[in-house]
């Protein structure tokens, strides 16, 4: 029985070896998700964004769902390894096994979303969310009764930190006297830990929230709508469906558009590694509000805000932003 | 190999984890087909990502093999002591969490004393884990199916509170370690992510088939496993301490895979570190029926079904869940099938019987 064990594996090991990775040179793009893309948020967006690749550029595409940092490197490798030409690694976390692999598929593009810096032939793809979010904090701002707002956080990350200020500075502009108040769950998905901040937000007289929390902020919203006047604005996608009676609006990461943008210049060749942010500006990032609600806020409020977005976007000078896609 | 006769009186025992593995992949075939998803090119992928070309090997294969073998081959010592370890999740982890903090230090150090100090690390922190339980075992017979377990939780706890406190890389602002110094990183194959951590794995298993086989301490430890009472009266052996030194060494295993993992595969340490080694340990060796050498091949099988499962998701999108559903019938076939199986089950249930 043991020598029959061990002929088969001499045997698949031959076999392995005769039988080629099928490499060829046609484009194809990769996409390493780090969770479920079931989450109807981040990665569920990713997602969208490579059949929308697939379905705009008619390239072959693919996904994987890596959740370990060694799963996720051996995922990117794997990719390079086959000769795909753009692989999508979602999240900050595959900043170093991008770079690590880099070095020995220099013919592969690798794109980081929310990566940190360029490296050879990696990519960081940067989300300035946090535009939209001060458009979101003018509107709560204006509207808040108890002059009291919350902001519930996942993971105090850098670009977090940055919704969460600019949220802020956005209510100080349209009421210089609003109390700001915070939390960081240290998890993006623990449903009763966002639950229990927001209860807790909630008793110190917040009646207007912001999240960037992915899954946990689902809490949050159920908290905001038990609770008799509280309103909540969402982060990544437009949200208003999870309560569209207390959803006044939503800072909007357009993956897909983004996703397009960066395979579309990648195809046609030339592709050089840069960090590629995207603002208002691009479109990628949007506030987009709930047209439910859209009458309850004050028209010149309303004004405000979109003037405020015209300066924003009049502001870019596009040295960082890109090219908004067609 | 046919010599041995630990393997001849259990020949006809291979024969059920082949049994269970085709049971296994019938039952993948059957429900592949079943959600629409075609069945031939799904296996076909399976095939490519575990062995389909040199590159999955060494890259993907046996990577995932090195932390499912060591755990496998340290609770299988235990097992066979009657010491019920489930605790090798936590183990791994606190071997990973020394191994990165000793490993962070030494960056200076030459190579060759840098990495034996880094996999000592581990191997001494899994022990001292698992000590924990097993002095709780011995001195107040609470029983270490229930220790080890919640234990676990606290060794995650940790490894979250370290990536975010004392080990968070310089700059605090991602919830994981600085990457190991280059000293304190195991060698890789060239050209691929094989790492020197199979060698020690090899080496360990060969140490402990031998130390079973040839030893006066491998045979008691196999009677305190089989009947702690006869093993006294009949052997003159204490079976507790059998017990806890087989508890002890089992989370050194974890522990040094855990400094394996951190110092071969991913340089840093990570609070997602495990996708679930201790509890896939505990499969891997149940299927090779505790057996060092048979550990090995199981090892090598589950990171096989594994790393096939990412290629059935990359090429033919097939969910990789699919691939847990056949770990998960092997196992249960195993249960069923294997008389040493159920009565490591029934052990486990009641104390009264050591």
């Amino acid at each position: 029985m043991m020598r029959l064990l061990a002929t088969t594996i001499c045997a698949a090991l031959v076999l392995g070896s005769c039988t080629k990775d099928n490499q060829t040179s046609e484009f194809r793009v990769g996409l390493v998700t780090p969770g479920s893309i079931a989450d109807a948020a981040w990665n569920s967006g990713a997602f969208a964004g490579l059949q929308q690749i697939r379905d705009s550029l008619g390239v072959a595409v693919s996904h994987v769902e890596a959740r370990t940092p060694a799963e996720q490197e051996e995922a990117l490798r794997t990719y390079a390894a086959q000769g795909y030409s753009l692989v999508f690694g979602h999240g900050f976390e595959f900043q170093g096994s991008a770079e690590r692999v880099s070095q020995q598929f220099p013919a592969t593009i690798f794109v980081v979303t929310s990566g940190e810096r360029v490296a050879r032939n990696v990519s960081p793809l940067i989300f300035r969310l946090h535009e939209a979010s001060y458009l979101a904090g003018m509107v709560a701002g204006g509207m808040s009764r108890t002059g009291t707002i919350a902001f519930v956080g996942g993971i105090e990350l850098p670009p977090i930190k940055l919704a969460e200020d600019a949220w802020v500075a956005g209510a100080r502009r349209m009421n210089p006297a609003i109390v700001p108040r915070s939390t960081y769950l240290n998890t993006f998905d623990d449903v009763a830990a966002g639950r229990e901040a927001a209860l807790a937000l909630l008793q110190a007289g917040a009646d207007m929230f912001h999240h960037n929390a992915d899954q946990a902020a689902l809490g949050t919203f159920q908290a905001v709508k038990e609770s008799p006047a509280a309103f909540i604005f969402g982060a990544n996608l437009d949200q208003s469906s999870l309560a569209p009676e207390r959803v006044l609006g939503s800072a909007v990461i357009d993956l897909p558009r983004a996703f397009l943008t960066v395979a579309r210049e990648a195809k046609a060749g030339g592709f050089v590694p840069k960090v590629e942010s995207f603002g208002l500006r691009s479109g990628v990032i949007r506030y987009d509000p709930n047209p439910a609600l859209l009458a309850t806020v004050p028209a010149p409020l309303q004004a405000a805000v979109s003037a405020a977005r015209d300066s924003i976007i009049a502001a870019d000078t596009g040295a960082t932003a890109a090219r908004p896609a067609q | 190999m046919p010599q041995d006769p630990q393997l001849r009186s259990h020949g006809h025992a291979l024969r059920t984890p082949l049994l269970a593995l085709g049971i296994g992949l019938a039952v993948l075939v059957l429900g592949l087909a079943t959600a629409g998803y075609p069945p031939l090119p799904a296996l076909a992928a399976l095939w490519r990502g575990a062995l389909g070309s040199p590159d999955a090997i060494l890259s993907a294969l046996l990577p995932r093999a090195i932390p499912l073998i060591l755990i496998g081959l340290g609770i299988g010592l235990a097992f066979r002591a009657g010491a019920f370890n489930i605790g090798a999740e936590g183990q791994f982890y606190a071997g990973a969490i020394a191994a990165t903090w000793v490993g962070l230090a030494l960056g200076t150090w030459p190579r060759l004393v840098a990495v034996p100090t880094v996999l000592l690390a581990g191997f001494a922190a899994g022990l001292a884990w698992a000590a924990v339980p097993a002095l709780l075992r011995v001195r107040f017979g609470v029983l270490e199916v229930i220790s080890t377990l919640l234990l676990n939780f606290v060794a995650e706890a940790l490894v979250s509170w370290m990536v975010l406190g004392p080990l968070q890389e310089s700059k605090h602002t991602y919830p994981q370690s600085d990457p190991l110094p280059w000293a304190a990183r195991l060698p890789q194959f060239p050209g691929s992510r094989l790492h020197l951590g199979l060698l020690v794995a090899l080496c360990l298993a060969l140490a402990l088939w031998l130390f079973g086989r040839r030893t006066l301490a491998g045979f008691q430890l196999r009677a305190v496993g089989l009947s702690p009472a006869a093993a006294r009266v009949m052997g003159g052996v204490r079976p507790e301490r059998f017990f806890a030194a087989a508890l002890l060494v089992s989370g050194a295993f974890a522990g040094l895979a855990g400094a394996s993992e951190v110092s071969g595969t991913t340089f840093a340490l990570f609070q997602n570190l495990s996708p679930g080694f201790g509890f896939t340990g505990i499969a891997v060796a149940l299927l090779a029926r505790l057996h060092p050498l048979g550990i090995v091949a199981t090892g090598l099988l589950f990171a096989g079904l594994e790393a096939g499962a990412g290629a059935m998701q990359r090429d033919a999108g097939v969910p990789a869940v699919a691939v847990y559903v056949v770990e998960a019938v092997v196992i249960l076939t195993i249960v069923l099938a294997d008389p040493a199986a159920r009565r490591a089950g029934a052990a486990a249930t009641d104390p009264a019987s050591r």
